[in-house]
């Protein structure tokens, strides 16, 4: 199968080190904190995070990298069911049981059954990578520039398509996206674009002090126009533990949308959003009793969990072995990663295994430790969330000044950030999507290159969608998903046409 | 009619950046062109699908925005203009009275403007702890020099 075996034990006794173990805790743990920040998604919380990670070895960087990522989609469940304040996509499926749980003062069972359910998921995805992550890479290699570029092409497409209902405002910032990704020196020919001759923009916009302006800084002043509404709600915990029946309920479940997550998780584009509501949907109708669903059903709660943090893990292997995120936050990280100097794509698995198979192992214990966390310091994590928002957003205001002066020395980079901050407040406001834009701006310039390189080998376009069947299918998937709205509009407005005849 | 600033301002910024992809610089070495042809096609995709934006905010002219309308009520702008102005000042500071100071003076500032005047204590403590504690861990722990 092409599993490497060796590789993976080297990595688990490198992931044991106790440093590494160490970095597990920290990142897993301020990745929780910060993701279960009221109004801050995960996104946000990496970006703010991930200025801790410079100086370190990359290794150990990438290690409290991933285990501020999938500490912060912890945390991210956490605000969804104490206060039904989801912080990105994947976590709204927590809400529909996890809060009304909340609220009929079972948040301990809520939070209990939704950590074992995140590592029950996050097994399943781990092994799921360790069998898949080398054969895709495999895969991968034989990519060509037209491939890259359609896949880029598809996602792009499949990330706009499915912020349903807003497809306009998700292309609108896709292409500001990409445009932002075209200032700066031409790589193949040097010739200048869009640079008006100001010597900061010549190596092009740098797109962390994009990442940290428009999720930290446009966050924060976001929250201003609620500041004052903003209370933090006090909920009763409630016992922790789950009863035998609770556990009846809910093992299938949590069972069954593990891999279900992660194979969604793998998919470029979909990621955990499509994952927990997927698994929140599929649970609801095989249910014996599907009115429980929305009431505080406990299954309600374990299966999306389990869902999303198998698909938290999926995403990487898009991201490592071929460069593309299926998220906002993955796009994050892989913004950080290459940062780190390392180049995801295929070539990682074979210059860097031991690098990958020790984050792997990582994020292996990193679960591990979360569900200890989550279960035993329940307490303390509800009076960090008790914590009064006014002081958390001028704390996330500083910190991210201190990540963006830590990425260039250099205080120009302040204006940017302000600059970026206000954009994503006009964006918030609109309801413009953001991901589109982070993730259009990082993959932008390798998209171009491609295309052009493409373009080159096989002289017209229609040459290169049609060059292998790689890239027919994934012309045929980039259509299907951009129409996919249009045909579900299509088929709800017949149906209420022949629902409501009229004379 | 607020609803149609953005539109228009999409339209503008496509035009504008379409007429600066095709007065860009030649290439020298290869297709002399190749460095315009994939940003023409974002500029014109934008151009396209923002015309399309207009026409569906055209539809909705006479709805308001909630957020909008929350943006310019109450002391939201009074927040959010001050904190842009502490974020100048701080800029300013940095690098002439040292990450510490100045650090401490805009999250100070900051609590003060968002957490209120009532909770002074609160305020100055948070401010110097979490400075000092940020300067500690970065500049000490982490290896980051800040000035």
């Amino acid at each position: 199968m092409g599993v490497d075996f060796q590789n993976v034990m080297e990595g688990l006794m490198v992931s044991l080190q106790p440093a590494n173990l160490l970095w597990v805790v920290i990142g897993a743990f301020l990745g929780t904190v910060v993701g279960m920040l009221p109004g801050l998604g995960p996104a946000t919380a990496v970006a703010v995070l991930i200025p801790i990670t410079f100086g370190m070895d990359s290794t150990s960087a990438l290690i409290l990298m991933a285990a501020i990522y999938y500490g912060a989609m912890y945390g991210g469940s956490r605000s969804s069911i104490l206060l039904n304040t989801p912080g990105d996509g994947s976590a709204i499926a927590a809400t529909f049981d996890g809060y009304p749980m909340t609220k009929q003062g079972r948040a301990g069972q809520a939070l209990t059954i939704s950590a074992i359910a995140s590592l029950i998921g996050g097994l399943f995805a781990i092994a799921g990578f360790i069998l898949l992550a080398k054969p895709l890479a495999s895969f991968a290699l034989k990519f060509g520039p037209a491939e890259y570029f359609l896949l880029f092409l598809f996602t792009l497409s499949a990330i706009v398509s499915l912020s349903v209902g807003k497809m306009v405002k998700g292309f609108i910032a896709m292409s500001l996206g990409l445009m932002l990704s075209t200032i700066g020196v031409d790589l193949q020919t040097g010739v200048y674009r869009f640079t008006f001759d100001i010597p900061q923009l010549s190596e092009g916009v740098d797109f962390l002090i994009v990442i940290i302006g428009v999720y930290a800084v446009g966050e924060v002043l976001y929250n201003y126009l609620h500041l004052d509404r903003l209370s933090t709600k006090k909920n009763k915990v409630g016992k922790k533990g789950i009863s035998k029946d609770q556990w009846k309920q809910s093992k299938w479940p949590m069972i069954r949308n593990g891999p279900i997550g992660f194979l969604i998780g793998v998919l470029p584009g979909a990621g955990g959003s499509i994952a927990s509501m997927l698994s929140y949907t599929t649970e609801r109708q095989l249910s014996k009793k599907p009115e429980r669903f929305g009431k505080g059903a406990i299954e309600g709660v374990a299966a999306p969990e389990s869902a999303n943090n198998a698909a938290s893990v999926g995403a990487f292997i898009p991201l490592l072995t071929m460069g593309i995120p299926g998220s906002g936050t993955t796009a994050v990280i892989l913004g950080a990663v290459i940062m780190l100097g390392l180049r995801p794509g295929p070539l990682l698995f074979e210059n860097n295994p031991d690098m990958v198979w020790t984050m792997v192992n990582s994020m292996f214990i990193g679960n591990l430790f979360l569900v200890v966390l989550n279960i035993l310091l329940v307490g303390l994590l509800v009076r960090i969330l008790n914590t009064p928002p006014k002081i958390l957003y001028p704390l996330i205001l500083v910190l991210a000044f201190i990540g963006t002066y830590t990425l260039s020395y250099s205080i120009v980079d302040f204006y940017i950030l302000v600059i970026f901050g206000l954009i994503g407040l006009m964006m918030k406001l609109l309801d413009i999507p953001i991901a589109p834009l982070i993730l259009a701006l990082i993959v932008g310039a390798d998209m171009e290159q491609n295309f052009r390189k493409s373009l080159v080998a096989h002289d017209s376009i229609w040459n290169m969608l049609t060059a292998s069947s790689v890239t027919i299918v994934l012309a045929i998937m980039t259509v299907l998903s951009v129409s996919y709205p249009f045909i579900v509009s299509w088929i709800k407005k017949r149906k209420a046409k022949t629902d409501t005849p009229t004379s | 009619m607020f609803r149609l600033i953005m539109p228009v301002f999409l339209i503008v910024l496509s035009i504008g950046y379409l007429i600066l992809t095709f007065n860009m610089d030649q290439a020298k070495v290869g297709n002399p062109n190749a460095p315009m042809y994939f940003p023409a096609m974002i500029g014109f995709f934008l151009l396209i699908i923002s015309i399309i934006y207009l026409v569906q905010e055209w539809k909705k002219r006479g709805e308001i925005i909630e957020e909008v309308k929350e943006l310019v009520s109450g002391r939201t702008p009074v927040l959010i203009g001050v904190t842009v102005v502490l974020i100048f000042i701080y800029t300013f500071l940095f690098e002439r009275i040292g990450f510490l100071y100045s650090t401490t003076l805009f999250l100070g500032a900051l609590l003060f403007l968002v957490n209120g005047r009532k909770h002074w204590l609160q305020n100055i403590i948070v401010a110097v702890v979490f400075s000092f504690l940020s300067w500690y861990s970065f500049a000490e722990l982490l290896n980051v020099s800040l000035p």
